[in-house]
């Protein structure tokens, strides 16, 4: 069998924006390797920002494959691991935009920080599509590790040190219950890994309201929960925020969270059929407390990069509402809600970079008066907070509007009430933040605006944090009112999604659904067809035995 | 009963009081190094049971792997940085012991009820035996060929990122653009770095 | 092929000859081979002892030991009656359990290891499926043994043995496993008696050594260092160390490790002739030498010949490399340690990396000459 035809068989064009990342991510270690560290940090950032992009043009040609199943099984390039694939990859393109500055400023190098960051971006792309619990759990950990690498990044900062290990104390232990819950469905099913076949053989079983399935069930939420960042699982995120690199928050709370999301629909919908009422009472319990707590605790943050950290815990359970309803209207708010969530966070972690580069400081008290010396900074934060907040015109509020429309046609009141009360908590704490930065007279200014430094864009690196900058605003400001192609798109991706469509009882199966297990019964004949050659062949075993 | 069943079962007696003595003094004892060596018979243990479980690449793997790799880098990490430090009693330490016991034995009772209760599908297919290495390695290259490869790339980030912690940092050898670079600052900035190149051509 | 001798079947069917039903025939036999097996293990360190004190008389231009015994044949004996007698010294400050306990580490691994050392077709105590893989597997198990005994020592020294031993061992054993590879790569099997059959049929020629020249050298570099023989014995350079992790053992601990060290390089040296030099292969296939008399070969009293013929040409193999190491311990100087590490993870490593590469691009090649 050549290369081709394996390939063709193996129906590996479903992950070729995967390997265009995984071809960037080499020829950024190799030709750091080979040309040095100081030459190489001119261009390694642009060859990985090209390979990103390139990689969502190729998912674009995703969008409508035939047969999106690939490797018997194992992946599922659906229209909706794509959207969520090329969230994945923007946030990562937009990420290495505003670190390449932040990284020369730490003094560490760029090169490897680009390489692990693409890691990360390949183990959180292959994370929303894989179809099978070996994948899935690989993925993860390709994505949990590189984030832990990642977080204490700066390691000659203590705060960053302690943010790492934080993280890797919490992450590990977190990936390990959900390898138990993993492994629980494994024996539950009788020996299935793939999702989409794990359900069925469970019911056949007998085993469809087994306390087993329960308790998988739990411990594949505290893993996914985890990632999300929602209460109660939510502890490390404060300190790892506030410690680790801002670039990384940034990574963090936008494409690493997305991933999670994409895992929780894909693990929910699929594999955990049969005890629905019970997963939607737990993630309801859960965005209910992110809710809550997240937008409550952040109105007593003093530092920037804490109020974001329980800012996106509130925003993680705004986004579980369209999760837990389990309509058309429910995931395809999701996937809206997170798209617009790309920009807006990004743009405002793009704005605290740039303050923290002139300033030294993440203090909210200090962006005071910061409209005096620099109002394009100001203009953009104030325009990603309030956006993030849920003022109308901009972004956010339509991402809401949605969400919490899809969730008053389903019928869940309560919930759409507290996600109104929460969300007007947060424009409180969003606006004071503006407010600090616009109404403040001039002797009122922080010691650190005082001495601002005029912006320069000529340095090295500050050109990609300019034009991150700015797209974030326009896009920010705009795809709220021209929404319209990212709304078509976040309601098709959920209509030609076939695991969807099945789950909400609308389609038959489609062809590639049934054709995946054929070529997997050919494969495991022929395992055993080899296992029983090789048993015969080798009498002198059973000699010995 | 036959002399094999006897055998099996005798010995799977013993490794999992094995098991369990050494798991227990790991979460219990004080001195730490004791703790790692008892990790040790902990997965020895575990390979004694993938043997009677008809596993044997994995219980040679876990050997080489587990006991082999990750247990000498813990004893490694752990003498290395041995400092003896004689903790303050916790004030009402024992509460927090006794929570930790009571919530331990609570999951306990769960699984196990759990495990008794349901009834496994139990797989009749015939174990590969000697044949296990092939078998596993034709999952490798066809059904599971996905996460096989995504490993690779797992492990390589793993070893450029175990580098990047473990070497010693660096500044860039032209400090010429550093006073123009002043006016930013970040509060990550590392203050007292060792210049490039220079040590090297010390010694 | 030559099926070669069945002793366990012919064994057994003699018992069940006298009436003993057969499980209980073969539960008598079972102990046999290991008892012999650990027996020749054992006695294998005092004739390297000895070999150790002759070579190295005649490297210094010496006579060394003579007058204990014919050509100071006993004196091995003597040693291990002293190291017997001595008195078992445990340091006060030291952790005795962890002290006792680290010298049985060691040991224990390296005796198992014979578990899967073939001396003829069917003269293996047990040919599992596993076969040279458990041998990489078991040896990983010694560091902790060194790194407990260092530990427990309670002595910087020690410890610092103790820490250079188990990284010794890491680092080597990543090229060893990467060379038995790619034999392995060539056999299709872990198994050692099937790594056998395969350099069989064309005598001499037929031996790994020809086609893998890198990894027989890399395997031949990392077992010493495995073994901590000299120049690779950094874990108890005695100027440095005094004695590394030995340093505060006397009595039968010591003699403990002393075993150990010793059983380990006739297990490296046996493993070496078994992957490169054809295993119990004489230099011409019996096969052809019987041929070539017409004497058929299922004939009970040539299998009988073959049989031995067998032992002792691994056993010929296996001591010439014993020859070898030692004439390089009393010639070759010490690396350092940062010498040592350069060397296992910048050169030996990335090289068996490569010659495996080579080894599966020629395998597809050539299936002919590398295995099919």
């Amino acid at each position: 069998m050549d290369f081709a035809s394996l390939a063709v068989q193996l129906n590996a064009g479903t992950i070729v924006p995967e390997a265009i990342v995984l071809i960037t991510l080499m020829t950024v270690v190799v030709s750091d390797l080979i040309i040095g560290r100081q030459a190489s940090a001119q261009w390694t950032p642009y060859i990985a920002i090209a390979g990103l992009l390139a990689s969502v043009v190729a998912l674009f040609y995703q969008w409508d494959v035939a047969n999106p199943i690939s490797f018997i099984g194992e992946f599922n390039g659906d229209a909706l691991s794509v959207v969520f694939r090329g969230i994945i990859a923007l946030s990562a393109a937009t990420t290495i935009l505003m670190s390449i500055r932040y990284v020369i400023q730490s003094g560490t190098s760029l090169a490897e920080f680009i390489t692990i960051l693409l890691t990360a971006t390949l183990g959180g792309m292959f994370l929303s599509g894989s179809d099978e619990l070996v994948a899935v759990y690989v993925s993860l950990e390709t994505l949990s590790i590189s984030s832990y690498l990642l977080t204490g990044y700066t390691k000659r900062d203590p705060r960053s040190n302690e943010a790492a290990l934080k993280y890797l104390l919490i992450g590990a232990s977190s990936s390990a219950i959900f390898l138990y819950g993993a492994s629980l469905l494994y024996g539950l099913s009788g020996g299935e890994t793939r999702l989409s076949t794990i359900s069925a053989s469970i019911a056949s079983a007998g085993l469809a309201q087994s306390i087993g399935l329960v308790i998988a069930l739990v411990f594949a939420i505290a893993g996914i929960a985890f990632k999300i960042a929602a209460v109660p699982f939510h502890q490390w995120t404060p300190d790892v925020y506030e410690g680790s690199p801002t670039p990384v928050v940034a990574f963090l709370s936008v494409g690493s969270k997305a991933a999670g999301f994409a895992l929780a629909i894909r693990l929910l919908v699929t594999a955990f059929p049969l005890v629905s009422e019970q997963w939607q009472l737990v993630m309801t319990t859960l965005a209910i407390l992110s809710m809550v707590l997240g937008n409550v605790v952040a109105l007593a943050q003093t530092s920037m990069k804490r109020l974001l950290a329980y800012s996106s815990i509130g925003q993680a359970g705004f986004v579980m509402i369209g999760l837990i309803l389990g309509t058309d209207a429910g995931y395809s708010s999701m996937v809206f809600y997170l798209m617009v969530y790309l920009f807006m966070n990004l743009g405002a972690f793009t704005c605290i970079i740039l303050f923290t580069l002139r300033t030294g400081t993440d203090q909210i008290s200090e962006y005071a008066g910061l409209y005096q010396k620099d109002p394009l900074l100001t203009l953009a934060l104030s325009v990603c907070l309030l956006s993030l907040g849920g003022i109308p015109p901009l972004a956010g509020f339509f991402g809401k509007l949605y969400l919490f429309w899809a969730g008053w046609q389903a019928g869940a009141y309560p919930l759409v009430i507290l996600g109104l009360v929460t969300s007007v908590i947060s424009i409180y704490y969003y606006i004071r933040v503006v407010k600090m930065m616009v109404v403040k007279e001039p002797q009122e200014m922080s010691d650190s605006v005082k001495n601002y430094p005029p912006t320069d864009w000529t340095l090295p690196g500050m050109r990609p944090l300019q034009v991150g900058l700015v797209s974030a605003l326009i896009a920010t400001s705009l795809a709220g009112i021209f929404s319209n192609p990212l709304f078509t798109l976040a309601n098709d991706s959920v209509l030609k999604t076939p695991m969807l469509q099945q789950a909400l009882g609308r389609s038959k199966a489609p062809i590639a659904k049934q054709m995946a297990p054929t070529i997997s019964q050919q494969l495991s004949l022929q395992i055993t067809e080899v296992s029983t050659k090789k048993a015969v062949s080798l009498p002198k075993s059973m000699v010995h035995s | 009963m036959n002399l094999a069943e006897g055998v099996q079962i005798v010995s799977f007696g013993i490794l999992a009081a094995m098991m369990l003595g050494a798991a227990i003094g790991v979460v219990l004892l004080e001195n730490i190094v004791y703790s790692a060596f008892l990790l040790g018979g902990v997965f020895i243990s575990i390979a004694g049971i993938y043997l009677l479980l008809n596993a044997d690449f994995v219980a040679a793997a876990q050997v080489l792997i587990y006991v082999g790799a990750v247990n000498v880098l813990i004893l490694f990490a752990i003498m290395l940085v041995n400092k003896r430090q004689d903790f303050q009693p916790l004030r009402r330490g024992w509460i927090r012991k006794a929570a930790t016991a009571v919530v331990c034995a609570g999951i306990f009772a769960l699984l196990s009820t759990m495990i008794v209760s349901t009834p496994w599908a139990i797989s009749t297919a015939t174990p590969a035996g000697d044949a296990s290495v092939v078998v596993i390695g034709l999952h490798f290259f066809s059904d599971f060929l996905l996460p096989f490869e995504l490993a690779s790339v797992l492990l390589l980030m793993a070893l450029i990122g175990a580098v990047v912690l473990a070497r010693r940092e660096f500044l860039p050898d032209d400090e010429a653009d550093r006073a123009q670079v002043e006016a930013l600052r970040l509060p990550e900035r590392p203050r007292e770095l060792v210049p490039s190149g220079r040590d090297e051509t010390v010694n | 092929m030559n099926p070669g001798i069945d002793l366990q079947g012919s064994f057994i069917e003699s018992l069940k000859s006298f009436g003993l039903p057969a499980g209980a025939a073969k539960l008598l036999w079972m102990p046999f081979p290991m008892l012999v097996i650990l027996v020749v293990a054992v006695l294998s360190v005092f004739a390297l002892v000895w070999l150790e004190r002759k070579i190295s008389a005649a490297a210094q231009q010496r006579i060394g030991p003579e007058f204990i015994g014919p050509l100071g044949i006993l004196a091995p004996l003597a040693d291990g009656l002293k190291l017997a007698f001595k008195e078992d010294v445990v340091p006060a400050k030291s952790d005795p359990l962890l002290f006792t306990l680290g010298p049985a580490i060691v040991v224990i691994p390296v005796f198992l290891s014979y578990l899967i050392v073939p001396f003829g077709q069917n003269m293996v105590i047990t040919d599992v499926g596993m076969g040279i893989f458990l041998w990489i597997a078991l040896s990983s198990v010694t560091p902790i043994g060194l790194l407990m005994s260092g530990y427990s020592s309670n002595n910087k020294y020690s410890l610092l043995g103790g820490l250079r031993a188990a990284a010794q061992s890491i680092s080597y054993e990543l090229p060893l496993a990467l060379s038995v590879l790619a034999v392995v790569l060539m056999s299709n099997s872990l198994s050692t008696v099937d790594i056998v059959n395969q350099q069989t049929g064309y005598g001499i020629l037929g031996w790994n050594i020809w086609r893998q020249p890198v990894g027989f050298l890399i395997f031949w570099i990392a077992a010493l260092a495995e073994c901590e023989r000299i120049p690779f014995d950094l874990p108890e350079a005695e100027e440095e160390l005094v004695a590394g992790y030995q340093t505060e053992y006397s009595g039968m601990k010591f003699a403990l490790f002393y075993i150990a060290s010793y059983v380990n390089l006739t297990l490296s040296a046996l493993l070496f002739a078994v992957l490169y030099l054809g295993g119990w292969e004489f230099f011409v296939p019996i096969g052809t030498i019987a041929g070539f008399f017409n004497i058929s070969e299922t004939a009970p009293w040539l299998q009988v010949v073959a049989a031995v013929l067998g032992i002792s040409m691994t056993l010929l193999k296996a001591y010439f490399l014993v020859f070898i190491a030692i004439l390089m311990r009393w010639t070759v100087p010490r690396v350092r340690i940062d010498q040592l590490l350069d060397l296992g993870w910048k050169f030996l490593l990335p090289v068996s990396l490569v010659n495996l590469l080579i080894t599966a691009g020629l395998k597809i090649a050539f299936p002919v000459a590398f295995g099919s």
